[in-house]
């Protein structure tokens, strides 16, 4: 649309112009045989006319003629769908282009109106009043229809066709996620989320044809300065359409209080569903990425003040990466005006994306040192808290750089803090980087955590050997990955002693009370009286059986340390027993040694194989 | 902030004399000195609060900025608080009875408490909402020439504002998704009824069920001054701790709109015969009168900025209800007055609510680490205990 000033004369020549016209219709106005419509056309004219000539005292004429008759016409198109109870939008898209022309006329003939003159006259004023009230009725109309554009696109999203697979998936995801293999499936890594799984169900939630639509709106919108009045709209809509699909998903909100209280079962069942369905959430507005940057504001920023769970972080992190990606290639979308504030809108979001990740990381830290068990994990094997959050953890690395810039100012408290000279030129792989910090006070956190937890255990021997397969547990994790980078080798070394204690602290545990039977009091004297060394047999013997039958149940789930501690133990308790079977040789009758040297050792390997076993039954001989 | 200079001499103070008697004995009298320096600390400070000059009326009582002041002095609090409990100290010493007791309870109010902080800060985000709805108001109604096109527009972003302000009133039940918000049949709809009806969602809540003012009874329960023998050393640290604990969170709620307020206890149970605690006795009071008599009515919270926002927003529907073009003069002067604060309301908030909210993330991470490091300090007992062979 050109401008307006084109069209309203000015000139000279117009001028002339206007008058003839004006003279024409007087002396038409004077013939007979006018039909009533026509005499009315003609009142209307000479009116017009009228006004125009006597106009000619401000400012070399205005002519007013074209604008009135250009806005009783847009008008009239506006008016029309006033009283229409159908949408515009619905109407197909020649209804609704010419209503946006309709507003667009309006718009450019307030343009010229105000730009005319300084010396405002009555008329004028009238005239711009009038296209602003009409303005405003037509901006009203367009925020209705937008946000009608947008709910009916929500409204096809299918709930029964997610939440019928959602089941399934639960029990693939869980059992992938926290494997007793441990090995990394594609589940575990965000990064490598197959497209195809989810590509099944993507829905897509934001169809192709209804951009341009939304755009033209916004376009109207900024240009009549209603733009405030679009983007509050925009995303409220948009907020609240990602809240819906929670809901549908199915993930209950809990305060931090509830958090705490869960039990590890149903938190962990928790987590793996919310984990799951923000994957299915992020891939499907992701997936139209490319063209449709703008869905990432709103899907970012309802993400951005939700509360903050932890698992929440990766994708957290996944999105303020690719976030920071886009704002270096944004381009306008809409006309100027409207492309700053998307920009500012993004570089907000960018910032609460930060913010929300580093409370997603706090978050994390609190529940792994409130996460509260009831009940001692059978078998002293490895928590699953722990698996989870170190298998967690390692995926922290791939997000090293963004995490360092977004951690950076955050203070830590670092008790068991371990300072390292830097490793390699590369600065942020040290081990003193921001993000090597907060992981090292995570594993504290799980550190102390696994502490209370041992102590649920009655027995102080399963205690020792509950955090030996924890703590070892965590150095083979940081070992076996990128995260040793890290940790550093400090932190391996100490750990590792950490752990051996705590085998020696169950050898000492157990079998210090089995051996003292096995003691020889007078180191110089010969051997013991016959009936002592029945006693003592037979003391063993129940003191061995005992343990036997306990720690058979007992679990170490890592071959290669249930091995060292059984060569370790058998070093011990073999040895005591063969010599002190040897210094009382005199004394073995078949009745009263129950055991040989050699069935002990044999029942020793039966040791820590997490299935429970007894001796006092079997006839092994 | 203007509270570190003081603070780290503080603490300065703290470690050197713990340093100094940690070589003799008499540690209990000086954790007595630590803690009378520490009330004498928090006295001062919240005196200091209560006393700011009037003249600046946007930094008047329960305005963004008043409240900003008033978290930068529980951040210090709770700084020297923590420094006094576990500054040289093992596991042992603060897991003897009533310790073994209050620390936990003390723990647990601090969870509360950050589940305040996330409603607060839902709240916050309303504010905001509302600030820009104020925004659009004064765009139209700053628009020259003035007609009734935007005299409409005005109107509307207006009554959306109240409606969302008064958004907290009947909030309770578990409401359903806001679909019929949206539900327009263009017959019968009111063209200038308010749209924004999507702070009614999920996002608002902290949880289903969840309730501000039954949060706050929770942590009152227990919060008693420790009595006879106890009554100095670490059990008053942790009642004082609790008591501002539990007032500022009070504060903040009565303040700000978050999920379910109706029925907030204007009891807290601060000690009358302290001498310290006047200052927050006569904060309570005030803030308690004012609850009360808007309470009735239905309101926004005591928010400063809202409530002048609320006031000069029906004031202009009011203008515009009864607006006709041209409009009469005097009317038209007054409402631009009214439309001139509203902008400076909306200035104000435009600077304070940014910095408001990262303090109330602030103080949420600070309440995180604080419980963490307690923690730790208790798990250290529990680790080293296992004996060395």
């Amino acid at each position: 649309m050109d401008g307006c000033q084109s069209t309203i004369p000015t000139s000279e020549g117009d001028l002339h112009v206007v008058a003839a016209a004006h003279h024409i219709v007087k002396a038409l106005g004077a013939t007979k045989n006018l039909s009533d419509d026509l005499r009315k056309i003609l009142i209307d004219l000479d009116a017009h006319l009228s006004m125009i000539t006597s106009n000619t005292d401000s400012k070399g004429g205005r002519g007013f003629v074209n604008v009135e008759e250009r806005l009783k016409q847009a008008e009239r198109k506006i008016l029309s769908w006033e009283s229409d109870p159908r949408m515009i939008w619905d109407s197909g898209p020649r209804e609704a282009s010419k209503y946006l022309e309709a507003v667009d006329e309006i718009q450019t003939l307030v343009d010229g109106l105000q730009g005319l003159s300084v010396h405002e006259n009555r008329k004028q004023k009238e005239l711009i009043h009038h296209a602003m009230s009409v303005l405003q009725m037509a901006m009203s109309r367009l925020e209705e229809e937008l946000i009608h554009i947008l709910v009916q696109r929500r409204q096809q999203f299918d709930p029964k066709h997610m939440t019928s697979r959602s089941t399934q998936r639960d029990v693939v995801y869980d059992e992938s996620f926290v494997s007793v293999e441990d090995e990394p499936t594609e589940e575990t890594s965000s990064r490598n989320c197959s497209g195809d799984e989810i590509g099944e169900y993507i829905v897509d939630l934001i169809h192709a044809d209804v951009i341009p639509d939304i755009k033209s709106i916004a376009k109207v919108m900024f240009t009549s300065n209603y733009g405030p009045e679009f983007c509050e709209a925009f995303i409220g809509v948009r907020k609240e359409t990602l809240e819906q699909y929670f809901a549908i998903i199915d993930t209950e909100k809990l305060s931090i209080e509830d958090v705490l209280k869960l039990e590890w079962t149903s938190m962990s069942s928790k987590m793996n569903k919310w984990t799951w369905s923000m994957k299915i959430i992020v891939r499907v507005y992701l997936a139209n990425l490319k063209g449709h940057d703008s869905w990432l504001l709103e899907l970012g920023e309802a993400v951005a003040m939700g509360p903050h769970q932890p698992e929440k972080l990766l994708r957290l992190l996944d999105m303020y990466e690719t976030l920071a990606d886009l704002l270096r290639d944004i381009d306008t979308l809409f006309s100027e005006e409207a492309g700053s504030f998307v920009r500012l809108q993004f570089h907000e979001l960018l910032e609460s994306l930060g913010d929300s990740s580093i409370a997603a990381f706090e978050a994390f830290r609190v529940a792994i040192s409130s996460n509260g068990s009831l009940y001692p994990f059978p078998g002293g094997g490895v928590h699953p808290l722990n698996k989870y959050v170190m298998n967690y953890i390692r995926m922290f690395s791939e997000y090293c750089n963004t995490l360092n810039l977004l951690l950076k100012n955050q203070h830590v408290d670092v008790a068991d803090q371990v300072i390292e000279p830097d490793n390699g030129p590369n600065l942020s792989l040290s081990t003193s980087c921001p993000m090597a910090c907060h992981l090292r006070s995570i594993t504290s956190s799980l550190e102390s955590n696994l502490h209370r937890k041992s102590q649920l255990y009655k027995n102080e021997a399963l205690q020792h050997i509950f955090l030996m397969n924890n703590i070892h547990y965590m150095v083979q994790k940081v070992k076996g990955s990128e995260l040793r980078l890290f940790f550093g080798d400090e932190w391996i070394r100490k750990h590792n002693g950490k752990f051996q204690q705590h085998a020696k602290n169950y050898e000492r545990a157990t079998w210090s009370s089995v051996i003292c039977f096995l003691k020889d009091d007078n180191p110089g004297s010969s051997s013991l009286s016959k009936q002592t060394f029945k006693e003592r047999c037979k003391g063993f013997s129940i003191a061995f059986e005992e343990v036997y039958k306990t720690q058979t149940s007992w679990c170490i789930p890592d071959p290669q340390l249930r091995e060292d501690l059984r060569i370790s133990t058998s070093l011990k308790v073999v040895l005591a027993y063969r010599t002190f079977l040897g210094r009382n040789s005199a004394h073995i009758e078949n009745k009263c040694v129950k055991h040989t040297v050699e069935h002990v050792e044999k029942f020793l390997l039966d040791l820590f194989e997490g299935s429970p076993r007894s001796l006092r039954n079997s006839r092994r001989w | 902030m203007t509270g570190t200079d003081t603070q780290s001499s503080f603490l300065g103070r703290i470690s050197i004399r713990r340093n100094q008697v940690n070589a003799m004995d008499g540690s209990h009298e000086q954790e007595i000195e630590d803690l009378d320096l520490f009330q004498k600390q928090v006295s001062d400070r919240f005196a200091e609060i209560l006393s700011a000059p009037d003249d600046t009326p946007f930094d008047a009582f329960l305005s963004i900025s008043w409240i900003r002041k008033l978290l930068d002095v529980f951040l210090g609090c709770e700084a020297e608080c923590k420094a006094i409990l576990l500054m040289g100290r093992d596991a042992a010493q603060i897991s003897k009875p009533p310790l073994d007791r209050l620390i936990p309870e003390l723990l647990d109010r601090v969870v509360k408490a950050l589940d305040i902080c996330n409603a607060i800060a839902n709240g916050l985000e309303l504010v905001r909402h509302c600030q820009k709805l104020a925004e659009i108001a004064v765009l139209a109604l700053e628009q020259k020439p003035f007609g009734e096109g935007q005299s409409k527009r005005a109107k509307k972003a207006l009554v959306s504002l109240i409606s969302a302000m008064h958004l907290d009133d009947k909030e309770g039940s578990a409401h359903k998704t806001t679909d019929r918000n949206w539900s327009f049949g263009r017959r019968g709809g009111n063209k200038d009824r308010p749209l924004f009806g999507h702070y009614k969602s999920l996002s608002w809540q902290v949880a289903r069920n969840w309730s501000a003012s039954k949060q706050i009874h929770a942590m009152t329960m227990n919060v008693v001054p420790p009595r006879g023998p106890e009554a100095s050393g670490l059990p008053s640290l942790i009642f004082i701790m609790n008591l501002i604990m539990v007032f500022v969170m009070w504060v903040l709620i009565a303040a700000i709109p978050c999920q379910e307020r109706n029925g907030l206890t204007t009891h807290l149970p601060i000690p009358k015969n302290v001498n310290w605690t006047h200052t927050l006795t006569g904060l309570l009071e005030k803030i308690g009168d004012e609850w009360k008599k808007k309470e009735k009515k239905g309101m926004a919270g005591l928010l400063f900025e809202m409530q002048k926002m609320e006031k000069l927003g029906q004031s202009l529907i009011d203008f515009t209800d009864s607006f006709q073009y041209p409009g009469e003069k005097d009317k038209v002067e007054e409402a631009a007055k009214q439309v001139a604060e509203l902008a400076e309301v909306c200035q104000r908030m435009e600077e304070g609510l940014g910095p408001l909210q990262m303090l109330i993330r602030e103080v949420f991470h600070r309440l995180v680490r604080s419980r963490t490091e307690i923690l730790d300090v208790l798990d250290q007992g529990a680790k080293s205990s296992a004996p060395l062979v």
